[in-house]
This record gives structure tokens, sequence and C-alpha cells, in this order.
């Protein structure tokens, strides 16, 4: 039996930096599965990896902690609500958003709570982890910052509308997407605002940052690229239909889906279309990067070339809302709509 | 085409019907007569006045502006205005409030039954949906009483009604997966055995059964492969049911009568007071999933009415026309040469299609008292907004 990998995807799209993964790996075509693993009714969020540990939220509540080895359960932890909302880890901590309105601190090693903390409505986002804080958005239209460790609110922010969207952090400010149509900068100590521009319909694309430029979608059909400082437009570029995809950067280039089904690359400087595919009807996902590849969930999981949009290989399996999958170099894991969990290799 | 539909009911008990409705059509291919339904629906000691036909049996008002979709999107101001004008007119009050009024109160908890089935090309417009919640505001309901829903939470989710509809409503998607009873009230249901499924039952939704107090329906105008078209009484009956795609098993449909008879079951009956459909796109083929625009008019429209069967009706009439322009067969078409068991070819040839449609399933409905659909009862009262 292979040794554990010693990898960490900490939160979705791998880290906070939103390259879609930690360092570009390569990755082949999946020959077979692994194992597979159905743990819920329904999965709508993405898996993240520590270790040989792979760390699964089930729309039915439950925080299933699986060996990667095996793909066998070593624990799972039940909430009092649904789980729309990816996993992050800080430290020894998993933390995930739940229905019943709480952000959830459980032991990664026992799976036990180690905390939780209540808010006004559900929270589907993932919290973004930096320097022990943990930041994320609520649908009680609160922008929240709690200390990782223990659960204490730091400070909340009030903005104007629902929160789906997951939060970028930087070393100063936070970016984060709201239903009220706006984007927000916020300052990572105090939470005020330090910008906002106002977009043509809700924001529940979660943001990249390459740069000096924010990246991310709008449900206006619109990708947005903004000064990171001001806020100011650099560039747009509308898509067939509305976003609910987030982007990933790699070396000046951003990749996101629309509903229009189609994935799109654009260039971060200049917001110029590099290649545009079909990857379904409908893309709601964010795509992940591989050495020469970008890997995105629609009807199943697709691959296309990084510098044609060719599509390259494609596995019917795992259908997804905002799922993404965990690459490895060896392994991929994913997770379905249908409540399965897959290794492929 | 000549549409036979008998209704013979027997009552056992107070509040179950065994139904069965002679669904014979004249084609070369005749449906399979549709066994016995039994309807165990609620025991209401009065159905309410406001339940469907409603108010207004037989009217239907139709919005239209050619301004009510620019640049692919829904405009928001203008999707106010012809909700204002359609409700004023169908109610004949003056003012927004006094017509919201006439089917809401303030200590009312409104459910708004979406359709999200489609999305992101075809569903309930959030523009309708945040005009509607306006309205209901207006009438002196607050948001925390104002549920939207559907069955399917990730239909819901890929078309964003979360971050798209205002802060405060609920916002509910009955199941999470296959096998999902757990929004159900297992008391309230429809039995019938179509073609030997071993789940013979179909239950209606807590939402619908205990929750709210009013339902306001959200339907879209799609062709639909099983059922004709997917209006009110679809998007209601199936919509608040769960366990209804065993209905039609290629190439037979049993949505005619089971749509009829799930919207006739109480409380649904009763607490489905207003009907909006959403007509700003029409699918002319391919429904209720299509996402290919070849099939999709942006037309720009909005009925309004009390009665879901003359909706439908004018539904009908519509994307039978659309058909007819593009010269696609009739919905009504029962020939074996046009049936095909391949979905991609269904999705892309409108001539092809998986089922043996049942537009029956409307005139059915008003057989069981539901409204009117002969076109010659129905008031029609068209508005154009600019």
């Amino acid at each position: 039996m292979p040794a554990p990998q010693s990898i960490e995807w900490n939160t979705l799209l791998g880290d906070n930096a939103r390259t879609g993964g930690q360092g570009v790996r390569t990755i082949q075509a999946p020959k077979q599965a692994k194992w597979q693993l159905r743990v819920g009714r329904s999965i709508r969020s993405a898996p993240v990896l520590r270790n040989d540990t792979l760390l699964v939220a089930s729309v039915d509540g439950a925080l299933h902690a699986i060996d990667v080895q095996l793909g066998r359960s070593r624990w799972q932890f039940q909430a009092a609500g649904k789980i729309h909302g990816t996993p992050a880890l800080a430290a020894d901590l998993i933390l995930f958003g739940c229905d019943d309105g709480k952000m959830y601190a459980v032991y990664g090693d026992s799976g036990k709570k180690a905390w939780e903390c209540v808010t006004g409505a559900e929270v589907w986002t993932s919290p973004s982890i930096r320097n022990g804080t943990a930041y994320f958005g609520s649908a009680d239209e609160n922008f929240y910052a709690l200390d990782a460790a223990t659960g204490s609110v730091r400070w909340k922010r009030a903005l104007g509308g629902r929160i789906y969207s997951t939060a970028y952090v930087s070393e100063k400010n936070i970016y984060v997407g709201c239903g009220d149509g706006k984007i927000y900068s916020l300052d990572l100590q105090s939470g005020n605002v330090a910008w906002s521009i106002a977009t043509g319909n809700g924001v529940d694309s979660s943001p990249a940052v390459d740069g000096n430029t924010v990246l991310i979608g709008s449900e206006d059909f619109f990708v947005y690229a903004l000064d990171a400082d001001t806020g100011a437009i650099r560039w747009k570029y509308e898509t067939g239909l509305g976003i609910l995809s987030s982007p990933s950067v790699h070396e000046g280039l951003a990749v996101i889906g629309s509903k229009d089904g189609f994935l799109y690359a654009l260039e971060v400087n200049s917001g110029k279309v590099r290649w545009k595919a079909q990857a379904g009807e409908v893309v709601t996902a964010p795509p992940v990067f591989a050495t020469g590849i970008v890997c995105i969930q629609a009807a199943g999981l697709i691959a296309f070339d990084i510098a044609t949009g060719k599509m390259i290989w494609r596995a019917g399996l795992g259908g997804s809302v905002q799922s993404a999958p965990v690459l490895t170099g060896s392994n991929i894991y994913l997770t379905g709509l249908d409540g399965e969990v897959y290794a492929l290799q | 085409m000549d549409r036979r539909t008998f209704v013979k009911s027997t009552l056992l008990g107070s509040s179950s019907l065994f139904l069965k409705v002679d669904t014979t059509v004249e084609a070369d291919v005749p449906t399979p007569q549709a066994p016995a339904v039994e309807v165990r629906g609620r025991n209401l000691a009065k159905p309410s006045p406001l339940g469907m036909p409603g108010l207004y049996p037989g009217r239907v008002v139709q919005v239209s502006s050619p301004n009510a979709i620019v640049a692919n999107r829904v405009s928001q101001p203008v999707v106010a205005r012809m909700i204002e004008r359609g409700m004023k007119e169908l109610t004949g009050e003056s003012s927004l409030r006094a017509a919201w009024s006439k089917f809401i109160e303030p200590s009312d908890v409104v459910g708004i039954k979406i359709n999200p089935s489609g999305a992101p090309a075809c569903c309930s417009s959030p523009e309708i949906i945040r005009e509607i919640v306006n309205g209901l505001e207006a009438a002196g309901v607050p948001r925390k009483n104002i549920i939207v829903w559907d069955r399917y939470a990730y239909e819901i989710d890929i078309g964003s009604y979360q971050s798209l509809l205002p802060p405060g409503i609920q916002i509910i998607g009955i199941e999470d997966g296959v096998g999902d009873v757990s929004g159900y009230d297992l008391s309230v249901f429809c039995d019938v055995n179509f073609f030997g499924e071993w789940e013979t039952r179909s239950y209606m939704a807590n939402v619908a059964a205990n929750t709210v107090t009013k339902i306001i329906n959200i339907p879209t105008t799609k062709d639909h492969s099983a059922s004709g078209v997917t209006g009110c009484l679809k998007n209601l009956g199936y919509g608040a049911f769960n366990n209804v795609a065993r209905s039609h098993r290629a190439p037979i449909s049993f949505t005619n009568p089971l749509i009829g008879l799930m919207c006739s079951a109480e409380p649904l009956r009763s607490k489905s007071v207003l009907h909006i459909m959403d007509g700003m796109r029409l699918v002319w083929h391919g429904g209720p999933l299509t996402q290919v625009q070849d099939f999709i008019e942006q037309t720009g429209v909005l009925y309004i009415g009390t009665d879901p069967v003359a909706m439908d009706t004018v539904e009908l009439d519509a994307i039978e026309a659309k058909r007819r322009e593009k010269g696609a067969p009739s919905l009504w078409t029962h020939d074996s040469k046009t049936i095909t068991m391949n979905s991609d070819e269904f999705f892309h040839d409108p001539v092809k299609n998986l089922f043996y449609r049942q537009p029956g399933h409307i005139a059915a409905a008003g057989k069981l008292g539901l409204g009117t659909s002969d076109p010659k009862q129905i008031v029609r009262r068209n508005i154009q907004v600019g």
C-alpha cells in the first residue's frame, strides 16, 4: 500500500489564493476508480484534504472524514442543519457553515465539536482562514471575523444583502460578493468597508485575486476585474447568462464558468478571451488548475487544455452544482450531487 | 381533435376519493386507460371560496411588453409595471395594495410556488418574485411569513434564488436527493399504480399541506414532453406532490389525469388563490428542461388569474400557435413516428418526443371543477405596457 500523501487542500479551490491548488500538479486522465463511497443523499460542496483524510460535507448535515487509502469513514460529525458550504482547515480544526445559522469547528483527529458560533441565518460560504482568524459571510447579511481557535467574534459587519460568496482574504483586505449586487472590500482588522462597487444583479461568485486585480462573476452575466485598492473596474466581460461559478487564476489567466454552459479563459491584464469552451448545459462550479489542464465539474468531470480550451478527457461522474475536485497528482477526489464520493487514479 | 374525458367518482368517506378518468384520445396510438387514483386529501370543513378556480373563474389577464426583456435580461421596472397593471385589471381595484388584499391577509403565511426546473434558460424569474414580495408586503405580510419553495433544492441553487431574492424571506427546497420524503405529509397523498412501481403513493409537501395558509403559483410557459404543457396545473400538482415522474414511462403518459387530481386535493386546492404565469420566455419544444435557445422565444408576457384551467388553456393555445409557426407537430399528436427513445434527438428535433403528450390534462382538470377550459367561456383581457 503506498504511503499516505503529504498534502493539504485546505479550502475551496485548494488554498486561500484560489489558484485551484497548492501548486499546480501534474494530473493524468483517470483510468479507474480506486474507491467509491456514498455518504448521503446529496453533496453540494467541495471536498478538502488533509494528508490521508478527505473531508466531505453532505447536505443532510454530516461532516465525513474518509480514509483515502481505504475509502472508509474514520468518523462523522452530525450538525443540526443542512450543509451547503465547503469545509476549511484551521490548525487542528475543521470549520464549516450550516443551515442552522452556525459556524462549527470540530477536531480533525476525532470529529468532536470544539466550538460553534451562531449567526442569524444559514451559512453557505466557506470560511477563509488567515493568521488564526476565520472570515465568512452569512445569509443574515453580516460578514464575520472569528477567532478560529475559540469561535469568539472579533468583529462583524452588516452588508446590504445575503452573502453566499466565499471571501478572498489578503494581507490587508477582504474581498467578497453580496446578494445586494455589490462587491465589497473590507479592512481586515476592523471590517470597515474600504470600497464597494455595484453590479447589475446578485453576486454569489467567490473572488480570486491576481496581483492587484480582483476577479469575480455576477448574476448580471459579467466577469469583473477590479482594482484591488479602489474597486475601479479595469475591465468587464459579458458571458451569455448569469455567473454562479467562481474564477480560478494561474499565470495571468482567469478561468470561470457561466450558466450559459461555457468555460471562459480570460487574460487577467486585458480581459481578452483566450478561449471559451462548452462544458455542459449549465456551469455553476469553480474550475481547478493542474499542469497544462483546467478541470471543471459540470455534467461530469471534464479536463480542458489550458492553452487552447480543447477538451482532453471527460469522466462521466460527479454531477455538481458547486463542487470542485481535489487533485493530488496521483489521485482525483470528487463528490457528486447524488451523494457519492469518488477516488479516481 | 376530439377529446373525451369523463370523470367518475365515488365518495369513500369524507376525504378519500377514488377517481377513474377516461383518458382515451382519438389517434393512431390510443392512450391506455388510466387506473383509478385514490386521492386522500385533508378533510376541510368548508373549502375556501378563494381556492381554485377562485374569485375570477374564466378570467385571464394577459399583460405584454416589448421592453420586458432587454439583452436577455428581465427588466425589473417593466415587470413591476406589468404586475401592477395586471393585478388592478384582474381585481378592478385602483390600488396595488387593494388588489393584493383581495387574496391575502396580513396574518397569512404565503407560499410562492416557483418553477426552477429548466433554470437558467427558462424558470420563474426572480424579478417577478421580487415584485410579488413587494405586493405581499403592501398587503401587510411580513417577509418572515413569505416562503418561496419548490421540490428540488439543487434546481433552486442553480437558479441562484437565494441571493437574488430579498433578505428575510424563506427559501425552501423540499428534496435534497432521491427518496427524501422528510419534507412530505404522509397523511395527504394520491395512491395509484400505473406501471407496477414499488411506491404507489405521492405525498403532499408539508409546506403546502401544513405551513402556508395561501399559495401564489408562478409557473412558466413551457412545452412538456409528457403533459403537453407545464403551466399552472402542472407546476402546482407535480410541484406539491412527490414521486410524480412515475406517471410517465416512455412513451405512455398518465399525467392526465394525475395532474388535475393532485390539484383537486385539499388543502392544495383551497390555498391556491392566485396564479401569475411567467411568460417572459416561451419554450415551444424540449420542455421542461431544455437549454436549447432555438426553442425558446422571448415573449415578454405575464398571465394573471385565479383560474388555472383557463390560464393553461390560453398557454396551450400560445404554444400550439408557436409550434404551428415553426412547423412542429401539434402537442395533441399521437403518432408513433414522432416517438424517440433518444433524448438527444428529442432535445434537438421539434418533431420528436419521448412520450405521447397529454394536454388533455387541462380539460380533465376543468371537469374536476378547477376551472374553465372552454375557450368560449374564457374572458381574455389584453394589456400592453410600454
